[in-house]
């Protein structure tokens, strides 16, 4: 089992501080998503485990110890931008990044089928990677991480632009390789699919980390929610004047409640049943987008 | 090299090729093949690595290795490769043949003899034949009108008359230097010293008379020919050097531009990568050069071409030895240059500079040649590690090196490439994986830039 640590990462380009003192963990058996808006340093925090990126500060860890090449031969990596040659064929492709990565030629060739046939695209071996559909390009980009069996997958944006079953494809592939003990890390905008393939989050702005931890945790933090329907109520107007009860939003009849902790949900229930009969009363998660929203306002 | 170990080498050459593309043949047959055996098997993550090779010169040298063999696979599959080498061997094939077939084989000279022709004088129409590069076929005629007759149509060249008379068809000049002329003056001595009675050896030696040796006080203009092999050698290094190098340069700038270069260098060291590369690309070319080279001396060899008489075979040596010294010193420049760009439209400015020094020692290295005397600043240029490649085998065309001269030139240009290679490598290293522009040279020369 390993477990990745990035230790006060900090990375400056002129005036523009990319990473800002960074430190947050990876630990093996989990997909972690890493979130954070467009420029907030994520591709240069996953360069930086690989050594793409000189560091101003700070120290990538692997089981404790800083990384180095050896290491890094075990991690495998899948960049935003395509990192295939275009000309190549894609078996011969995926055998020679296996071989780079200290694979036989045999393993190599043998681990490429395996993991062409799991992504559907065997039969795509003898292609050119550019006379691939944008789908399959980035199935065989996956394959190529996962070629030499890696201990740690770092995903840059695995899942832009694919269609349902390319999205189904790959996060079923992260799932399975984090419930056999890898350490799996990649970055996401689509909030929903994060949620759906991540156990943890770490979300990072202007290369600070802003919230890291389980997903579930991260849903039930903070104050309690309330989603309260009333019969015949429009505008959740009963709601208003309760003590310690915000009204968040209001949405075709359902309002959406955010209630201070000391608030008994009780007190919220008489006072919407004085107003009509209650159809709907119930305790909402936070959703991962709320918590973006909050974490990097 | 010698003609039998072209014979030797030539086979070997073919049958390399042969099995090379065979065995791509079979491995893109068996990788097209979508439902092949291996395909049914189970899904499975191969999840603990085998224990790595060994540190040290090992998995250095077999990294390189991989990027090596990956860049021969993909330069002998392109079609580029393979009819570049193609034009390059009929180019060569067509200076080497076109100048023997041009060259023509003189039909044997028909003489007419009317009467008797002494021995002496037969001797001396046979002699002055052999000296105009053909031979002689007598035909006796009848008389003289017989004779004229079969001058008039062409049938014979020319006929004797009872060893007194030449009758020819048109009339000649009499200080013209033609065969006719000569055979007339030849005759004419002859049929004197017949008269004079000499003894045979007395005959012998005024048949062998040679003019005087003429000395100069002032100098002459002392025209020296180039081996016309080093002009063909001097090409093929200047189209060399630009085809690979400007390789060297593309490929770098693609995988700098796929990115692919950030999967690369996740897995192994820039030095590895740069290395593998240059290496890889080097042998594509000296390969190439080396076939077109084995072709040329083959066919000299069967049609009889002057290209390797004389320095010749030092020549076509030296040749191979300073496209190898080229290729190694000019490589690095071009793949720090890849690394500087990120697009295809910033390769021409890329290139343009680095091709000066090549163009500059190509023109003049094949005007000193033309011109047939080495000037001194071919001479010059002869050591200076980027011109050297053109100007040395231009010199040793010309016979106008010694071996220690040849070796020091050498010299110089190893220790130049190894300069060269140290800060190319830096420059690598540095610009590789900088994206979104071109990197400037100054942004990555500086000790300080990061």
């Amino acid at each position: 089992m390993g477990l990745l640590e990035l230790d006060g990462l900090t990375r400056r380009f002129g005036t523009l501080t990319a990473l800002d003192d960074l430190s947050f963990s990876v630990p093996a058996g989990e997909v972690v998503g890493f979130l954070g808006p467009n420029g907030a340093g994520k591709t240069t925090a996953m360069r930086a485990v690989f050594g793409l990126t000189d560091l101003d500060a700070g120290v990538v860890k692997w089981n404790g110890d800083p990384v180095g090449p050896a290491e890094r031969r075990r991690f495998g990596y899948m960049p935003e931008e395509r990192g295939l040659y275009p000309a190549m064929l894609v078996g011969e492709q995926l055998e020679y990044l296996g071989r780079l990565h200290g694979m036989s030629a045999t393993d190599a060739e043998s681990a490429t089928r395996t993991w062409l046939d799991r992504l559907g695209v065997l039969d795509r071996v003898g292609s050119k990677v550019d006379a691939l559909s944008h789908g399959n390009q980035q199935r065989v980009q996956l394959a190529a991480a996962l070629v030499h069996g890696p201990e740690l997958l770092i995903l840059d944006e695995p899942l832009a632009g694919l269609d349902p079953s390319g999205i189904d494809a790959i996060g079923g592939v992260l799932v399975e390789q984090a419930r056999a003990g890898c350490c799996v890390l990649f970055s996401s905008h689509q909030l929903d699919q994060v949620e759906d393939l991540c156990e943890s989050v770490t979300i990072i702005d202007h290369g600070r980390l802003v919230v890291t931890g389980k997903v579930d945790d991260l849903a039930t933090s903070g104050s309690p929610r309330l989603v309260v329907r009333v019969e015949g109520d429009r505008d959740g107007s009963w709601a208003r004047g309760l003590k310690g009860v915000a009204i968040s939003e209001v949405d075709g009849g359902a309002a959406r409640l955010v209630l201070d902790p000391t608030v008994d949900s009780q007190t919220v229930l008489e006072a919407a049943m004085a107003k009509g009969r209650v159809t709907e009363f119930v305790f909402e998660r936070r959703r991962l987008s709320e918590v973006f929203r909050e974490a990097v306002r | 090299m010698s003609l039998r170990d072209v014979r030797f080498i030539l086979p070997v050459v073919v049958v390399l090729a042969a099995a090379v593309r065979i065995r791509f043949r079979l491995r893109r047959r068996s990788a097209g093949r979508p439902g092949a055996a291996r395909a049914a098997r189970t899904p499975r993550a191969p999840r603990q690595p085998r224990p790595r090779r060994l540190p040290g010169f090992g998995p250095f040298s077999s990294d390189v290795g991989l990027v090596a063999a990956r860049e021969i696979r993909e330069r002998l599959r392109g079609r580029i490769f393979r009819i570049g080498t193609v034009i390059m061997l009929a180019v060569v094939a067509g200076a080497i043949i076109i100048p023997v077939l041009t060259k023509s084989t003189p039909q044997p000279q028909r003489v007419g003899v009317v009467g008797s022709l002494a021995a002496p004088l037969h001797a001396v129409v046979v002699a002055s034949a052999k000296t105009n590069g053909t031979t002689v076929q007598f035909v006796p005629e009848p008389d003289q009108k017989a004779a004229n007759d079969a001058v008039r149509s062409g049938n014979i060249d020319l006929a004797i008359v009872n060893g007194q008379n030449i009758v020819v068809d048109k009339p000649i000049d009499a200080n013209d230097s033609s065969g006719t002329a000569q055979l007339a003056m030849n005759l004419g001595v002859a049929a004197a010293v017949q008269a004079a009675h000499l003894t045979p050896a007395q005959s012998a030696a005024l048949a062998g008379a040679k003019p005087l040796p003429v000395s100069s006080l002032q100098p002459g203009a002392a025209k020296k020919k180039v081996h016309p092999t080093s002009l063909i050698g001097v090409i093929l290094i200047f189209v060399m050097l630009t085809q690979y190098n400007t390789w060297t340069l593309i490929g770098v700038m693609e995988e700098k531009a796929s990115r692919v270069i950030e999967v690369l260098l996740a897995a192994v060291r820039p030095i590895q990568l740069l290395t593998g590369k240059v290496l890889g690309i080097g042998l594509v070319a000296f390969a190439q050069a080396f076939l077109i080279v084995a072709v040329a001396l083959t066919l000299s060899a069967a049609v009889g071409s002057s290209l390797l008489h004389g320095t010749g075979p030092l020549v076509v040596v030296s040749t191979l030895v300073w496209l190898v010294l080229g290729y190694s010193f000019y490589c690095w420049v071009y793949a720090a240059a890849g690394s500087l760009a990120q697009r295809q439209d910033q390769v021409q400015s890329l290139a343009f500079p680095l091709s000066i020094p090549i163009i500059f020692g190509y023109i003049i290295s094949l005007t000193a040649a033309a011109s047939g005397s080495p000037s001194a600043l071919i001479k010059v240029l002869a050591y200076l590690p980027p011109t050297a490649p053109f100007a040395m085998p231009v010199l040793v065309g010309f016979g106008a090196i010694t071996w220690w001269e040849f070796l020091a030139s050498v010299a110089i240009s190893i220790l130049g490439t190894i300069a060269v290679a140290r800060l190319a490598t830096s420059i690598y290293t540095r610009a590789i994986l900088r994206t979104g522009r071109r990197v400037r040279i100054r942004e990555v020369v500086s000790r300080t830039a990061g």
